[in-house]
């Protein structure tokens, strides 16, 4: 048993598909429509082999409610493992990313936070 | 952009605002007001952290609702339309057919195949993941109902 593919909820495939890629610099591994929504899943160029990410419609109210309630709270749905934290901070800002905070050494990582405008926010971390 | 804590909570309070039904709608500059935030501000920085502006927002906060009533059956299209806090009938069949692509009675329509099947439907209708579903107890969706927010009843 491999574990192959995580996901992440989104508020909207079209504008997610575009922070993805356009922003973040992933790329659309698969992109097949189902009915209303789109099987939707991003790698990066980083790491092609790595984990898979499926961008998820959060359609079902429960799953709304529980993002909705985790940004208030500030807490993060997920990770993406950086090289440089400082370089990659700059970059993002100057797209027009919103970051919830700066990075910051935490023990063993250095770690971020930012909205990625689909509903979520998600941490970036640089092992120390 | 680096939000301050207290920016990032007057932003999700204002988003709540946002989805809140009123008969008459909040104007956004109200909501900006509410919140503390002057109203450049408040749609500026609302866009940056939500991807849509807060009108955008609450647009498809209401279709979302509607399309959870519709889905759900027992309720015309005229109730839903009321329910999300639209006046006008006609443009609320605008509105919802320009976003999801189809009128609020098509959508009605289909969604009823998917969550109330009737027994008496030949099963051969079915693909074969709802013919599974069929086989499952009457109260297989409760937990669907009850996952919704309260005041869609």
């Amino acid at each position: 048993m491999r574990i192959k593919l995580t996901s992440l909820m989104v508020d909207d495939q079209k504008k997610a598909k575009k922070f993805y890629t356009e922003v973040l610099g992933f790329q659309v591994k698969h992109e097949i429509p189902v009915g209303e929504y789109v099987w939707l899943t991003v790698i990066s160029p980083e790491g092609p082999n790595d984990l898979e990410l499926s961008l998820e419609p959060n359609a079902n109210p429960a799953g709304k409610a529980f993002q909705e309630a985790m940004f208030s709270q500030g807490i993060p749905l997920t990770a993406f493992e950086v090289s440089d934290i400082a370089a990659e901070y700059a970059r993002l800002k100057s797209l027009g990313v919103v970051f919830k905070s700066e990075p910051v050494a935490m023990g063993p990582v250095t770690i971020a936070l930012f909205a990625d405008t689909c509903g979520n926010l998600i941490q970036l971390y640089q092992p120390n | 952009m680096l939000l301050r804590d207290d920016l990032f909570r007057r932003l999700c309070q204002g988003r709540e605002l946002l989805d809140q039904v009123h008969p008459e709608p909040l104007p956004i500059r109200d909501i900006a007001r509410q919140v503390g935030i002057s109203p450049f501000h408040f749609i500026r920085q609302f866009e940056l952290l939500f991807g849509v502006t807060p009108h955008q927002h609450r647009i498809q906060s209401r279709i979302h609702r509607a399309k959870l009533l519709l889905a759900r059956g027992g309720c015309s299209v005229t109730d839903v339309c009321m329910e999300i806090g639209f006046s006008s009938l006609g443009s609320f069949s605008d509105l919802f057919t320009r976003r999801v692509g189809i009128a609020p009675s098509v959508y009605q329509r289909r969604s009823r195949v998917f969550i109330h099947l009737p027994a008496s439907h030949p099963q051969s209708l079915y693909p074969g993941c709802l013919s599974l579903m069929t086989r499952l107890p009457a109260n297989a969706f409760r937990n669907f109902r009850e996952a919704s927010p309260s005041p869609l009843g």
